[in-house]
């Protein structure tokens, strides 16, 4: 690794201050599980290293019925999945923070973390957009909030300016009965890549699906919700919303799986998924 | 620059100076001769290099050692006493989980931190808190009865 | 009554293991070390016009740069054609070209960028096929000068490095003969060992010219000899000093970076240079398993009697095939597998391509045929409407049968793997469709494997009695996490009489122990088992002799027993082994004879070549391996993923010294052939490797991990140390085979070539 200036700020505001100042030349320390093997691979090279884990309002997860659930952003997978509040009121996460990598991994990696490295196949993100989560940004001209659906702007590119920073994310509370899952297909069971991510829930009879893996960013299927609005779950209407996923995405051959077999997967998950918010069993 | 941190490994108090792109298993391994966690890989893939961080398993080779200022480390050298083993690693012995030994160390740590955390796992819960460490020679099966034993014989205590 | 072999002793390497206190030898501190780096070809094939080094001379910290005329002359262990640095051309993207030593590993990862190299493309070769076609651009331009073994036919003026030919019997008559005649094709891609220890050597000079190397390697010896060729040198001026080892598999077989460090350290005043690869350089830097094309062709009768076969395998052997042209040797000579078939013809070739170097991976080319083979009896068996395990049951070798080469065999237990491993599998019980989505399917593979080695090479073995009784035990067999270092102990015990705590073996150093010529191709518990109880008797012996002086009773009347010499017929007459240790005092205080030193060696017994032209000899392996394996596998048909749920083994080991460190082999060759099956695969696009590392590259983990019920069958090798014979490789031979014959059975479709991705299933279920 190529040498750095490490920087531990206790607070937001001189976050900021450091990320405006240096610009380009600074990047922030998190989980680090995604920087520190880019710094090894000379991916990135930073001249500063800011290491936000001593601010203590980022290390928080908070719930209450009003708000929903608050993430901050130093907050580790594990510490997500095994929350007894997530785990109460929002399994899809807990499931969707336990597909990624490994244990050892999830005991650093973060929840922002995972959205602000914004790979088209992060694991997080399909649930997060079903969940219709917001991402609450500080910076430079103060705070503001951005619906998850407009975080992600391109293939490893999110919507923060020079110095801004997430601070956290807020999970709306979900009113009444629902049920959600998210399936990940991979070369292996576990440890492994998304090569096809896809989350739904289902809350009383609104139906939200959102893909991973297959577009440059992670991406709601409005079109194939819409086509789901307010009709009789069937077999013909499964394999239907299978082939109008396939319509909103763009998925690719790369080194993990080909076009094609994406394409196949595409159906079958958003099939299985509907179904199992649905309250079905996947045959 | 060199950073000043202070932290405390296996049970001991340790002050050093380290330059910032120095990860936690090179610290380890060059400055104070723990060599028992590997990197295999260098980049967080393969879980040679596991030891706890205030009792939670992690990838050494994926935190700088300046992150460890004020923490507390566990590696498998500070497992057993010196004079007896940690039933783990007795268990590990008994069910002939070691062939060559190199993922030995991050594997038997990563079992560690799993029982500290829960006494009672069963084999889904061992399999998925060990999926984090690649072993080529033993095929696994051992490595997981060992733990599931340990953790048997743990309870019964 | 045997008290320690046939016991599943611990380790005697366990706590040394388990504290994290052993070390390997990236582990290794030396005061003073530099640490090299190596500069990469980025073509497949290119001539070196120019290397400048002057900028990286000049940085702070440089101690040392090497190109390839540092170390010109060609070494190899069954053919020289390979130098350690690229020499006036670039045969694969990653060859290296030069190498620095530096004070730290940044100044030298720095000074390697500084290192100027400009090179003239060449057409490059992907594929064996291409290899093989007349107008193929060459390679080896000069392979009809490189020194080989005489058992390699490497045909100059092409780029085939090996052709191994098998004619027995008459193919056409054969072919005319049968009632059916099939031909099918089979692909085998490069995959790579992924041993968690990647490679490292340390080398270091002294001022009378001695060299030492530090290095992880199944083969001390080896190495030793081949740094001698390269840097014409003497033998005992070249010391190879092999720590522990993080698994072996073959990629540390042989030599691979030992020869970067050494000219590194001439010119570096006596400081210690230590090379460490990184997994990505392991990945394109060290041995990759070949890939392999192979086409069958098959002569069967109505009832199900193979009686011709002809094969063509095509290797893909990189590179450099130093080792590789062995490996197509093997292929040939165990080229229809374990099967009575009067009439072959078979031809194993080894072709150079743009790839990777391709060498020794567990199994030794039986992995890669034995895909083939087997899936190829399973296609024959359901075309002719019999049963898989019938059909192999009918053409298996047994007592009495002739291999391809025409050696006629005895103590074939292959008929009783089978009928273990029919039973445990329960062959017969089908429970096709768990769901409409899952369907189950069971399938079965049978193997053989002898050691690959020259039929001269031998093993050796030291025993030193204590003056106290206890015994220090040297060889050079490499404990590789196998568990030699156990067995070999729990032999000399036997033999001695002296319980396991009381013997320390020591390996790995050629100037203290004795010359063992690999720990490769399963054959260490026969091969070194033999010279240690050679070595242990020769010892008793000597004790034996030493107490008929002081008795005045013969030799026959006595025997050696829990560490005494006693007499047959008067017990009072005994004497402990440690009074014996340092010769014997006379009643007049002389002494006579000295201390004990127990010597032992061992060459397989009447190994001999076969015919050049046909392939044909009555023993040109030490002993055969039978094994079998069955798989039960259930699809997902809608994604294709396929789940090995349960995997049945049996292996006839002759004998198993150590029955736990049997199964425990057994259980990691199947994971490990599991990982060939379904997710391993080098992805190399004209000649770059794009997954380099295991982010892409997926080995199994903890959860997949199928059910296993494992076998040893005993019959025992009559050469072998009390029946012994090797099953390290064997193990992993024929999972993958097992796995895709299940898969067929599951859902009728043939996946012809590894990995069986969930991809390629669903593609072939769809085109049903």
């Amino acid at each position: 690794m190529k040498e750095f200036e490490y920087l531990k700020p206790d607070s937001i505001k001189e976050t900021i201050s450091i990320l405006s100042q240096f610009g380009e030349k600074a990047q922030i320390l998190n989980g680090g599980t995604d920087l520190i093997v880019e710094m090894r691979d000379k991916i990135a090279q930073p001249e500063y290293l800011v290491d936000i884990k001593a601010i203590p309002q980022l290390n928080r997860i908070a719930y209450d019925k009003q708000d929903g659930l608050n993430i901050g952003a130093t907050v580790a997978l594990n510490e997500i999945s095994n929350s007894k509040v997530v785990q109460t009121h929002y399994p899809i996460l807990v499931k969707a923070c336990k597909t990624v990598s490994s244990y050892q991994v999830r005991n650093r990696a973060t929840l922002v973390g995972n959205i602000c490295n914004a790979s088209p196949a992060a694991d997080t993100a399909p649930s997060l957009l079903v969940l219709e989560a917001k991402v609450n940004i500080i910076g430079p001209t103060g705070e503001k909030i951005v619906p998850i659906n407009q975080f992600f702007t391109g293939v490893k590119k999110n919507i923060l300016k020079k110095g801004e920073i997430v601070t956290s994310i807020t999970i709306p509370p979900i009113k009444g009965k629902w049920a959600g899952v998210y399936l990940k297909q991979g070369r292996k069971k576990e440890v492994d890549l998304a090569t096809v991510g896809v989350a739904v829930v289902c809350i009383r009879d609104e139906i939200r699906i959102a893909l991973g893996a297959v577009a440059p960013t992670p991406i709601r299927a409005f079109k194939t919700e819409e086509l789901l609005k307010g009709k009789t779950i069937d077999v013909p209407l499964l394999e239907k919303a299978g082939e109008s996923a396939l319509t909103e995405v763009s998925p690719i051959s790369d080194i993990r799986s080909s076009q094609e077999y994406r394409e196949e997967i595409i159906k079958v998950l958003v099939r299985r998924a509907v179904l199992h918010a649905k309250g079905g069993h996947i045959l | 620059m060199k950073h000043k941190i202070r932290f405390t490994i296996n049970r001991e108090v340790k002050e050093i100076e380290v330059e910032p792109n120095k990860t936690l298993l090179k610290m380890l391994r060059e400055d104070l001769d723990l060599i028992g966690a590997k990197e295999g890989c260098g980049a967080g893939e393969c879980g040679a290099c596991t030891v706890l961080v205030n009792n939670k398993p992690v990838n050494s080779c994926l935190m700088l050692a300046v992150e460890v200022d004020g923490k507390e480390i566990l590696t498998i050298e500070g497992l057993s006493d010196g004079t007896s083993l940690d039933p783990v690693q007795e268990s590990f012995l008994k069910h002939n989980a070691i062939q060559c030994g190199y993922c030995t160390p991050g594997m038997v740590m990563s079992a560690k931190a799993l029982l500290n955390r829960n006494p009672h796992p069963t084999e889904e819960d061992v399999k998925e808190a060990l999926a984090g460490n690649l072993c080529r020679c033993t095929g696994y099966q051992r490595i997981v009865d060992a733990v599931l034993d340990a953790a048997r014989k743990e309870g019964k205590k | 009554m045997l008290k320690y072999v046939g016991k599943s002793e611990k380790r005697v390497d366990g706590i040394k293991k388990v504290t994290g206190y052993v070390r390997y030898t990236d582990d290794l501190k030396l005061s003073g070390t530099l640490y090299a780096r190596i500069k990469k070809s980025p073509y497949p094939h290119a001539k070196i016009l120019r290397i400048d080094v002057s900028k990286a001379k000049k940085l702070p910290g440089v101690k040392a740069i090497i190109s390839g005329k540092d170390v010109p002359i060609r070494v190899g262990l069954y053919l020289e054609d390979k130098t350690f640095l690229a020499i006036d051309k670039v045969r694969f993207i990653g060859e290296p070209v030069a190498a620095v030593a530096a004070e730290s590993e940044e100044i030298a990862e720095e000074a390697v960028s500084l290192i100027e190299v400009d090179y003239e493309e060449l057409p490059a070769i992907f594929s064996p096929l291409e290899g093989i076609k007349p107008d193929a651009p060459i390679i080896h331009e000069d392979l009809g000068s490189y020194k080989h073994a005489s058992i390699i036919l490497p045909q100059s003026g092409t780029n085939i490095s090996n052709h191994y030919k098998i004619r027995k019997g008459d193919v056409e008559k054969g072919f005319k003969e049968a009632d059916f005649v099939f031909e099918n094709e089979f692909y085998v891609p490069h995959i790579q060992h992924s041993a968690i220890e990647n490679h490292c050597a340390i080398a270091r000079t002294d001022p009378e010219g001695k060299i030492t190397v530090w290095a992880g390697c199944q083969s001390p010896y080896a190495v030793r000899r081949t740094l001698a060729v390269a840097f014409d040198m003497p033998l005992n001026k070249i010391r190879v000093i092999s720590l522990a080892i993080g698994g072996g598999f073959g990629a540390k077989a042989g030599t691979t970076l030992e020869g970067i460090v050494i000219p590194l350290a001439q010119q570096s005043n006596y400081r210690p240079v230590k090379l460490s690869f990184s997994r990505e350089d392991v990945f394109t830097n060290t041995f990759i398993r070949q890939g392999m094309h192979a086409r069958i062709k098959t002569g069967v009768t109505k009832d199900g009697r193979i009686i011709a076969e002809e094969n063509k395998f095509y290797w893909d052997g990189g590179a450099y095939t130093e080792y590789g042209v062995n490996i197509a040797r093997a292929g040939g000579y165990a080229s229809t597998g374990p099967y009575n078939i009067p009439n072959v013809k078979a031809d194993s070739i080894c072709v150079y391509t743009n790839h990777p170097v391709g060498g020794p991976y567990r199994g030794f080319g039986m992995s890669e045929i034995h895909f083939a083979i087997e899936q190829n009896l399973d296609i024959v068996a359901y075309k002719i409407g019999m049963d898989p395990a019938e059909f192999r049951r009918r053409n298996a070798l047994k007592d009495g049968s002739s291999t391809v080469t025409g050696q006629v065999l005895e103590n074939v237990g292959l008929m009783q793997c089978l009928d273990k491993v029919i039973e445990d599998i329960e062959w017969d019980k089908k429970e096709k469709r768990v769901s409409k989505i899952k369907y189950r399917g069971k399938g079965i593979a049978c193997m053989y494997k002898a050691p690959s080695m020259p039929n001269n090479v031998g093993s050796s073995a030291i025993v030193k009695i204590n003056e106290d009784g206890t015994v220090n035990l040297l060889v050079t067999a490499m404990d590789l996490g196998q568990g030699s270092d156990t067995v070999l102990t729990q032999i000399a015990a036997e033999v001695l009489t002296v319980p396991i705590s009381r013997i320390s073996i020591m390996t790995g150093d050629t100037d203290c122990t004795p010359y063992e010529w690999q720990t490769v191709a399963s054959r260490t518990t026969y091969c070194c088992g033999n010279s240690v109880k050679r070595a242990a008797e020769d010892a008793k012996n000597q004790m034996l002799r030493l107490a008929s002086l002081k008795f005045g009773i013969s030799k026959e009347g006595l025997e050696l027993k829990d560490g005494q010499i006693i007499s047959k017929i008067f017990p009072d007459k005994k004497v402990k082994i440690a009074d014996l240790a340092m010769g014997l005092t006379m009643p007049d205080g002389s002494g006579i004879h000295g201390p004990i030193i127990g010597r032992g060696a061992f060459i397989p017994p009447d190994v001999k070549d076969t015919d050049k032209e046909t392939g044909q000899g009555d023993k040109p392996v030490a002993y055969w391996t039978f094994g079998v394996q069955a798989a039960e596998v259930e699809v997902d048909i809608e994604t294709g993923e396929v789940k090995v749920l349960k995997i049945a083994a049996a292996y006839d080991a002759g004998k198993a010294i150590n029955p736990e460190l049997v199964y425990a082999q057994i259980e990691g060759g199947i994971v490990q052939g599991l990982g060939s099956a379904l997710f391993e695969e080098m992805k190399i696009e004209k000649g770059k490797v794009l997954n380099p590392s295991f982010v892409d590259y997926k080995i199994p983990t903890a959860g997949d991990v199928p059910e296993m019920k494992i076998s040893i069958i005993e019959n025992p090798e009559p050469t072998g140390p009390w029946g012994a014979r090797g099953i390290a490789e064997p193990c992993m031979v024929p999972t993958a085979p097992a796995i895709a014959n299940a898969v067929f059975d599951a859902i009728g479709c043939r996946i012809n070539s590894l990995p069986i991705t969930a991809e390629k299933v669903l593609k072939a279920i769809k085109n049903k």
